[in-house]
C-alpha cells in the first residue's frame, strides 16, 4: 500500500516539477505558479509546497495526512516569456481539478499546449517597429522621427532575434542590440532631419525595457513572494544596464552630447 | 477644454494602443486577448495623459489611477476571454513602464562618476540620478500596485477566469 502512494506522489512531482519550471519561465508571477501546482495537487487528493529561487525549485508532494511525502528539486527553464502558456497552463490547473484528469492525461494535454506554434518572426519584426514608432509619437516625436525608430528598430529587433538564436548571453545580446538600434538613428542626429531627432535617438532602444519581469517583480513583491520579486528585479534591471551602455557607445561614437 | 486637447487625448490613447500591441507580442500573448490589451492600454494611457495634463497630477499619482483603471477592467476582459487578468493588464502597462526614466538613472550616475571631484557639477547630476531614479522607481511600483489591486480585492471570482464554465 505504501510502496502504491509512494510511486503515485513521485509520478505526480516529477509532472508537477515540469508544470512550475514551465510556468516560471515563461514569465509567469510568484503565487499563481503555487496556486496552480496545488490545484492540480488537489485534485489527486494531496497537498504540495514549492519554494522558488531564481534557477531552482524545491517541491515537496505530501499526502493529506502527512504520513507520505516526496521532494525534489529542480532547475528552472530558459524559455521566452509567453502569456499563452501562462493562459493554457492556468486553464489545464482548472480542467484537472474538475475534471480529475489521470496523470497520462495531463502529459498529454501538457505536450499538446507546449507544442502550439508561436508567432511568425517577421511578423513580429513589422509589429514590434510599428510599436516602438507609435511610442515614439507618445514622446512627441515628429514623423521623420517616427519613421526613424520604426527602422532602427526593425535593425535592432532582427539582431535580436538572430543573437538568441545563437544562444549568445542575454546581456551581451541586449548590449548589442541597443548599439544597433541607436546607430541606425543617428544619420537623424547628424543631418538634422526632421525637429525631433533627439527624440527619435532617446525612444530607439526603448523596446528592449524588459516591461513584463519589472512589472512581475513588482507584483511579486507585494504578494510577499519579496525574494523572488526581488531577483526578477534585479534581472531586468541589469538588462536595463546593458541597453543604456548600448545606448551610451552609440552616443559617443557619434561624439553627442550625453543626456 | 478644446477641440484640439480632445484630437490630442484621443491620438495619445490611439498610439498608446498601438505601441502596447508591439510590446505585447514579444511576449507571445493568446490571440483573442490582443486586441482587449491594446483596448485597455488606449484607455490607460489617455486617462494618465488627462490626468497629467488637465488636473495637473504628479506622473506618478497619475500611474496609479491608470493601473487601477486597467486593472478594473482587466477583471470582465478575462472573465470573456477566458485569460488570467495578468495576460491582459501586463501588456497594457508596458507603455506606460518608466524606461527612459530607468536609463536616464544609469547615465547620470555615469556623469557623476565622471565629475566626481567637481562638486557643482557632481551635485547637479546627483539630482539628476535621484530625480530620474525616484520617477522610474515610483512610476514602475504604482503601475504594478494599482494593477494587481482589483484582482486580489476580487480573488475569489480572479482567480477563475480560466475555469471552463458550466
Amino acid at each position: 500500500m505504501s510502496q502504491n502512494v509512494h510511486d503515485q506522489l513521485k509520478s505526480l512531482a516529477l509532472f508537477l516539477s515540469e508544470y512550475a519550471t514551465t510556468l516560471l519561465a515563461s514569465g509567469v508571477h510568484t503565487s499563481r505558479v503555487v496556486r496552480n501546482s496545488s490545484r492540480i495537487a488537489a485534485s489527486f487528493g494531496f497537498q504540495v509546497f514549492i519554494t522558488m529561487f531564481q534557477r531552482t525549485i524545491i517541491l515537496t508532494i505530501r499526502t493529506t495526512d502527512g504520513d507520505h511525502s516526496y521532494s525534489m528539486v529542480s532547475a528552472v527553464k530558459h524559455l521566452p516569456i509567453s502569456f499563452e502558456v501562462n493562459s493554457d497552463l492556468s486553464a489545464l490547473s482548472w480542467e484537472a481539478y474538475d475534471n480529475h484528469l489521470t496523470l497520462p492525461e495531463l502529459w498529454e494535454k501538457f505536450h499538446q499546449l507546449m507544442a502550439k506554434p508561436h508567432i511568425n518572426q517577421w511578423l513580429l519584426l513589422l509589429l514590434v517597429s510599428i510599436g516602438n514608432a507609435a511610442f515614439c509619437r507618445l514622446f512627441g516625436g515628429d514623423l521623420i522621427a517616427c519613421v526613424g525608430v520604426c527602422c532602427a528598430t526593425a535593425i535592432g529587433f532582427r539582431l535580436r532575434q538572430l543573437l538568441l538564436k545563437q544562444h549568445l548571453n542575454h546581456y551581451f545580446v541586449w548590449f548589442l542590440s541597443a548599439l544597433a538600434a541607436a546607430l541606425s538613428v543617428t544619420p537623424l542626429v547628424l543631418l538634422d532631419w526632421g525637429a525631433t531627432p533627439e527624440i527619435a535617438m532617446a525612444t530607439s532602444v526603448l523596446y528592449l525595457v524588459p516591461g513584463v519581469p519589472l512589472i512581475n517583480g513588482i507584483i511579486d513583491i507585494i504578494e510577499g513572494h519579496v525574494l523572488a520579486g526581488v531577483s526578477r528585479t534585479i534581472n531586468a534591471l541589469l538588462l536595463i544596464v546593458c541597453l543604456s551602455l548600448g545606448l551610451l557607445c552609440a552616443l559617443l561614437l557619434i561624439g553627442g552630447n550625453v543626456l | 477644454m478644446t477641440a484640439e486637447f480632445i484630437g490630442e487625448l484621443l491620438a495619445d490613447g490611439f498610439f498608446a494602443a498601438i505601441a502596447a500591441i508591439g510590446f505585447s507580442v514579444i511576449s507571445n500573448p493568446p490571440r483573442r486577448s490582443i486586441a482587449y490589451c491594446a483596448l485597455l492600454a488606449a484607455f490607460g494611457h489617455a486617462t494618465r495623459f488627462l490626468l497629467t495634463n488637465t488636473l495637473e497630477v504628479d506622473i506618478a499619482s497619475a500611474s496609479f489611477l491608470a493601473a487601477m483603471l486597467i486593472g478594473w477592467l482587466s477583471l470582465p476582459f478575462a472573465y470573456k476571454v477566458h485569460c488570467p487578468t495578468t495576460t491582459l493588464y501586463i501588456p497594457a502597462l508596458l507603455p506606460m513602464v518608466p524606461g527612459m526614466y530607468a536609463y536616464k538613472t544609469i547615465f547620470a550616475m555615469m556623469n557623476f562618476m565622471q565629475h566626481i571631484n567637481e562638486d557643482e557639477i557632481a551635485s547637479l547630476y546627483m539630482i539628476d540620478f535621484f530625480r530620474n531614479g525616484m520617477t522610474a522607481f515610483t512610476i514602475l511600483f504604482s503601475l504594478g500596485v494599482g494593477a494587481a489591486l482589483p484582482t486580489l480585492i476580487m480573488r475569489r471570482w480572479a482567480f477563475t477566469m480560466t475555469r471552463k464554465k458550466v
